[in-house]
C-alpha cells in the first residue's frame, strides 16, 4: 500500500507518505521513537519517561512492516490540519466509506487541492473530520457511478481490529 | 445454599434488597475533541436517544433501536467513549489533574485512561500499566481513536510499578475485581467467596506496592465494580490501619461506605467512601485516599 523502502530513517518514511497528499508536516526527529516497528511521536515531557521501554507512547504515527509504512489515524489528522489533498463526501458516502467501500463520484461534495491520478487523498465528512484516506483515480469527468477514490484505510478499522482481537 | 442465595443474603445483611436491574448504556463525551452540545445534537440527528446522567458532567445515557452506539462514525472519530455511568466517577474525584504525573495502575481497556487525559487536556503525563498483553491492544486502540498524546503504556504488573522509578502525584487504582451481577448475567453461577477473597488479597498487594510510588501529598483513587465488602470497605479499613492512609471526603453519587460489615465495626472514616448498589448504574465502590499527616 505505501512506499516500499528497505532502509530509511523514520522521518523519510513519514515524509514520503505525507508528500503523497501534496503537503508537508514538520516533525522533530529527536522526538520520534520506533518500537517493534511502530512509530511514536513523543513530547519533551514524555521523552524523560519513555526511556525504559514501553508498549505505546505519545502519538502513534504508524507502523513499518516489511519495508512499508502504514499510517495511523493520528498522522492522517495531522495531514488534515496541513490541508493535504482531500475530498469531502456526503453523509451516505461517508458511512459507506467507513464500512470499507470506495468513493464514487456522485458522493463527492468538494475536492480540495489538486490531486493527480495515483495521489493519496484524505476522505473527509461534512464536518471536515478525517474518515481515512484513499488513492485518487482522477475520474471526476467520468460517469456518476465511477470510483473516484479507492479506499485504503478508514476509521471502521477500529471495529475490525476489535473483531480480530476477539477471534 | 446456592451461590446466588449466599450472595443475595449477604447484600440483605448489608442493607440492600436484591432485585434485577436493566442497565442503560452510557457514553462519555471526549471534550478535548468536541463540545458536548455539538455532539449531543449530532447524535440526536442520527437517531440516538440521549439523556444526561444527572450526577456526571460529561456522561449521557444513549441508545438506538437500529444500531450499536459503539459503531457510529462519531464514536470511531473519538468524539465519545462507551463508559458505564458509575465507572465515570473515579476520575472526577481527583483534585486538579492538569500537568500532573499520573499512574493508571490497571489501565486496560483504557476508558478511564482516556477520561483522565481528557480532564488533563492532554497535559502532564499518564503512565498506564496492565498485566495482560491482549488487553493492551484494546488500550492502544482506545488511545489512538481518541487522539491521546500524553500517555505511556507499559506491559507491567501494577505490583511492580516501583520499578519505573517515578513518583506520582495521582494514582488511579481501578482494581481487578470480582465484578457484579448487573454487568454479568452469569455472575452468581461463576463466583465464590474464595474468588472474592483472592481478589481482595491481590488488591491489597497492588495498593501496598503502588503506594511506594505516591508523591508526598499525592492522591489515590481506589475503585472496584464489586459489591463484596472484602474488596471494598474491609480492604480500605485494612489500609487505614496497615498503610497509614486516610480516607478523604468526596462529593459524588452513591451511599456512604459501610462502617459495620457482618458485625465487624470498621473505622468511622469509611463512611466517606461511596458504595453504589445497582439501580441506575452497575454496582460500584470508590474512595479517595491520602497519606495520613503526622500529628
Amino acid at each position: 500500500m505505501q512506499t516500499k523502502k528497505k532502509e530509511s530513517s523514520l522521518t523519510e518514511f513519514i515524509d514520503d507518505f505525507v508528500n503523497r497528499f501534496a503537503t508537508e508536516i514538520t516533525i522533530d526527529r529527536t522526538l520520534l521513537v520506533e518500537h517493534s516497528g511502530r512509530v511514536f511521536l513523543l513530547t519533551e515531557n514524555l521523552k524523560k519517561y519513555a526511556s525504559k521501554g514501553f508498549y505505546y507512547a505519545g502519538t502513534y504515527l504508524g507502523k513499518i512492516k516489511s519495508g512499508r509504512f502504514f499510517p495511523s489515524f493520528n498522522l492522517l489528522n495531522m495531514i488534515t490540519e496541513k490541508k493535504g489533498n482531500s475530498i469531502v463526501v456526503n453523509k451516505k458516502t461517508a458511512w459507506l466509506f467507513v464500512c470499507g467501500r470506495d468513493v464514487f463520484k456522485k458522493g463527492i461534495i468538494k475536492v480540495s487541492g489538486s490531486p493527480r491520478k495515483g495521489d493519496y487523498v484524505l476522505v473527509l465528512n461534512t464536518y471536515d473530520e478525517c474518515l481515512g484516506f484513499g488513492r485518487f483515480l482522477n475520474d471526476l469527468e467520468g460517469k456518476k457511478r465511477n470510483v473516484v477514490a479507492e479506499n485504503l484505510l478508514d476509521i471502521g478499522d477500529f471495529l475490525r481490529r476489535e473483531r480480530r482481537s476477539r477471534n | 445454599m446456592s451461590s446466588r442465595d449466599f450472595f443475595i443474603s449477604r447484600y440483605e445483611e448489608l442493607g440492600w434488597k436484591y432485585h434485577n436491574i436493566m442497565l442503560e448504556q452510557a457514553i462519555r463525551i471526549n471534550t478535548m475533541n468536541i463540545e458536548a452540545t455539538d455532539i449531543v445534537e449530532r447524535l440526536k440527528s442520527i437517531g440516538i436517544t440521549i439523556k444526561k446522567v444527572p450526577f456526571l458532567n460529561q456522561g449521557y445515557w444513549a441508545s438506538s433501536p437500529k444500531f450499536s452506539v459503539g459503531a457510529t462514525s462519531e464514536y470511531l472519530l473519538g468524539l465519545y467513549s462507551i463508559q458505564e455511568a458509575a465507572a465515570q466517577m473515579p476520575v472526577t474525584l481527583f483534585t486538579h489533574l492538569e500537568d500532573k504525573m499520573v499512574l493508571d495502575a490497571c489501565a486496560a481497556p483504557g476508558g478511564k485512561t482516556v477520561q483522565m487525559a481528557d480532564s488533563m487536556h492532554d497535559t502532564g503525563v499518564i503512565i498506564a500499566l496492565d498485566l495482560k498483553k491482549e488487553r493492551l491492544v484494546a488500550l492502544a486502540n482506545h488511545l489512538e481513536r481518541c487522539h491521546i498524546s500524553n500517555t505511556i503504556v507499559h506491559h507491567i504488573d501494577a505490583r511492580h510499578a516501583a520499578r519505573l522509578g517515578i513518583k506520582f502525584d495521582r494514582i488511579l487504582l481501578d482494581m481487578p475485581c470480582s465484578g457484579n451481577f448487573a454487568t454479568d448475567k452469569n455472575w452468581f453461577k461463576q463466583r465464590t467467596l474464595k474468588d472474592v477473597e483472592r481478589n481482595a488479597a491481590l488488591q491489597r498487594e497492588i495498593l501496598t506496592e503502588t503506594l511506594k510510588t505516591l508523591a508526598g501529598d499525592g492522591e489515590i483513587v481506589y475503585s472496584t465494580c464489586s459489591l463484596e465488602p472484602e474488596e471494598d470497605e474491609l480492604n480500605i479499613d485494612w489500609a487505614i490501619g496497615s498503610l497509614n492512609l486516610e480516607v478523604q471526603t468526596i462529593n459524588c453519587y452513591g451511599q456512604r461506605g459501610l462502617t459495620n460489615v457482618f458485625g465487624k465495626r470498621l473505622d468511622s472514616s469509611l463512611e466517606k467512601c461511596r458504595r453504589i448498589w445497582p439501580e441506575q448504574t452497575q454496582g460500584f465502590f470508590v474512595c479517595k485516599l491520602k497519606r495520613r499527616k503526622a500529628a
